[in-house]
């Protein structure tokens, strides 16, 4: 149980750190994508693709982080329920529907 | 206070997390959908003509601009002054007419009547035509939204 | 609780109608058995998680696509600049379609590993190789969607190579491109076979494949087939979908993330006047076969090269096809000339595709 906590809390600052850190590096490399945008359109008119403001650009880290998140604590509780069920079908707890 | 019995059993609040929390999950999927699928309606803040090219309109006539993907009626008034509506009816988004003997603005799809100033007086229209404002700035025809500097 | 008296209230109504409980009992009745090669099972349901998905974004992204000459390439900008999230759109959609065809040959060498092709499997596996084709075809249908000048050359090669079959060859040929030559037509006949001929494909297949699959049961790998009342088997419902459920949502997640850090990008519409640009190639399932193409000499004795290698292929292709035919041993025998040429397929596919890109 406390494995648990311990795992599920890690996984949590992880994700988190990941945010805020590439919050600060991602600074950086948007004036730089914008750049080589600009260069690289005028040579062959290439549309690489990239996020058009910050706050798009945020909202997508911060949905990665919830979708990371929100899958991790589904498969620990899928896990539970898988456990469950087998538990329930070792029993034969449903053979009687079968009849 | 502690309760003597569970409200739920363990099964139920397992089964009620993974629900609601894919629910959450899905949920937020669906939101770059819905804004991939309604895109922003962007109408011009203001559009701007040649003065040249309608110096010359009669009085009493109406000549069609691009107010976005809508058609913007630039009217001449009998005084030498203009007035500008979006040609667009107000009971189903039809595009209207001018009928310069009648001097009145109508809608062919089911009989709408504007008079010369678009304020409704037959037919299905519940409300005037919408207005434009128009300045003449330098040698343009500056059309705007009402409030927009 | 009340949402769970609500449910069955529902299912009641529609049992009482249609009969659903016959198929919630054949789900929960369903058994897949639990060894250690089992974890191939999940390449099945793999597979349509990303056709799912594929077809979700292809339908955001017809909404916005304009299949002309004139207006392919530009809405595809338009929708990765202009429309909100339009880049990501296409990236999901680009990412999944790759993701399925690569589970599909994963798990179609699973299939034939596994042996699990024999009687009474054989017509399972025949509409396993139309879907093999018919994805490829909507890979390929794909494609030429953004009009560039790679996709261009890279279909001119393409609706080229049938051309070398003998008789049919040109017919072939015709049929793909609409006409002799890759032009405005072309665009629209792949836009016509991308969006709603093939899929109708598909979904028939899909629906017959799955069909023979719950008639017959899913297959136990040899070896493990003699002790098969031992084989451990967990019910399909619940057991098995929560499994499902585990490995589909790490699929999304992998899917997700790759979709935004590494997102296609779109080159300048094509100019059909201009000559080929330098590096053209097909999707990264086609390297093997353009590199076979591009290795075979140009005449072989009095054949002219070209067509020695389709022929080669379409060989293979009809030997493939008829394998579960061809390979009728009974289920005691480990066909081991079977599997040597499993494993000397994928490792042909996988020297060929690394030498092509080179």
């Amino acid at each position: 149980m406390m494995r648990r906590k311990l795992f599920t809390l890690t996984l949590l600052a992880i994700v988190f750190t990941f945010y805020w850190v590439d919050y600060g590096i991602t600074q950086e490399v948007v004036p730089e994508k914008q750049k080589q945008e600009t260069q690289v359109e005028k040579k062959t008119e290439k549309i690489i693709p990239s996020s058009k403001n910050i706050k798009e650009k945020t909202g997508i880290y911060v949905f990665l982080g919830w979708m990371w998140l929100s899958i991790f604590v589904l498969i620990y509780i899928l896990r539970q329920k898988i456990k469950e069920v087998d538990r329930l079908f070792l029993l034969k707890f449903f053979s009687s529907e079968k009849k | 206070m502690k309760l003597k019995h569970s409200l739920f059993t363990r099964r139920q609040f397992l089964n009620g997390l993974l629900g609601g929390w894919l629910t959450a999950l899905v949920g937020s999927f669906l939101y770059p959908i819905i804004r991939f699928v309604f895109p922003p309606y962007k109408e011009p803040d203001k559009v701007v003509l040649p003065f040249s090219d309608f110096k010359d309109m009669a009085s009493n006539s109406v000549r069609i601009f691009s107010w976005g993907s809508k058609p913007g009626l630039l009217k001449r008034n009998d005084d030498g002054s203009f007035q500008v509506f979006v040609g667009v009816c107000t009971h189903l988004d039809c595009n209207v007419t001018y009928l310069p003997e009648q001097r009145k603005f109508f809608c062919a799809c089911h009989d709408g009547w504007y008079d010369e100033n678009g304020i409704n007086i037959g037919g299905p229209p519940p409300s005037p035509l919408r207005r434009l404002i128009v300045v003449l700035e330098e040698e343009n025809l500056v059309i705007k939204k009402e409030g927009v500097e | 609780m009340r949402i769970k008296n609500i449910n069955i209230g529902i299912q009641a109504w529609f049992d009482e109608r249609i009969g659903l409980q016959s198929i919630t009992k054949f789900l929960r009745g369903k058994k897949v058995p639990q060894h250690k090669h089992s974890i191939w099972y999940y390449t099945g349901s793999s597979i349509l998680l990303f056709f799912s998905i594929s077809v979700l974004t292809g339908f955001m992204l017809v909404f916005y696509y304009k299949p002309t000459l004139e207006k392919a390439n530009e809405s595809i900008g338009r929708i990765m600049t202009e429309v909100p999230l339009g880049w990501i759109m296409r990236s999901i959609h680009s990412w999944s379609a790759s993701f399925m065809i690569a589970f599909v040959f994963v798990h179609l060498i699973s299939i034939w590993l596994t042996k699990a092709h024999r009687k009474p499997r054989e017509l399972t596996w025949m509409s396993g190789v139309f879907l093999l084709v018919v994805s490829l075809a909507l890979g390929f249908t794909g494609y030429l969607l953004p009009w560039d000048d790679l996709s261009v050359s890279a279909t001119k090669v393409g609706t080229d190579i049938p051309r070398s079959i003998p008789v049919v060859g040109c017919w072939v040929t015709k049929l793909l491109r609409g006409g002799e030559d890759v032009t405005a037509d072309t665009l629209t006949r792949f836009f016509g076979f991308h969006v709603s001929i093939l899929p109708l494909f598909i979904l028939i297949l899909i629906g017959l494949h799955v069909y023979f699959i719950q008639k017959q049961g899913i297959s136990i790998p040899l070896g493990l087939e003699r002790k098969e009342e031992r084989v451990k088997k967990l019910p399909f419902w619940p057991n098995f979908v929560y499994r499902e459920m585990v490995v589909w949502l790490l699929l999304l997640g992998i899917l997700f993330t790759l979709s935004i850090f590494f997102p296609p990008s779109l080159d300048k519409a094509a100019d059909l006047m201009a000559p080929a640009p330098e590096g053209i190639k097909p999707e990264w399932y086609f390297l093997f076969l353009f590199q076979v193409l591009k290795v075979f000499p140009s005449k072989v004795l009095f054949i002219n090269g070209d067509t020695l290698a389709i022929i080669l292929m379409l060989f293979f292709g009809i030997f493939f096809f008829f394998l579960p035919l061809i390979d009728n041993r009974p289920a005691e025998k480990k066909g081991k000339i079977i599997t040597f040429i499993a494993y000397a397929f994928i490792f042909f596919a996988i020297v060929m595709t690394v030498w092509s890109l080179m």
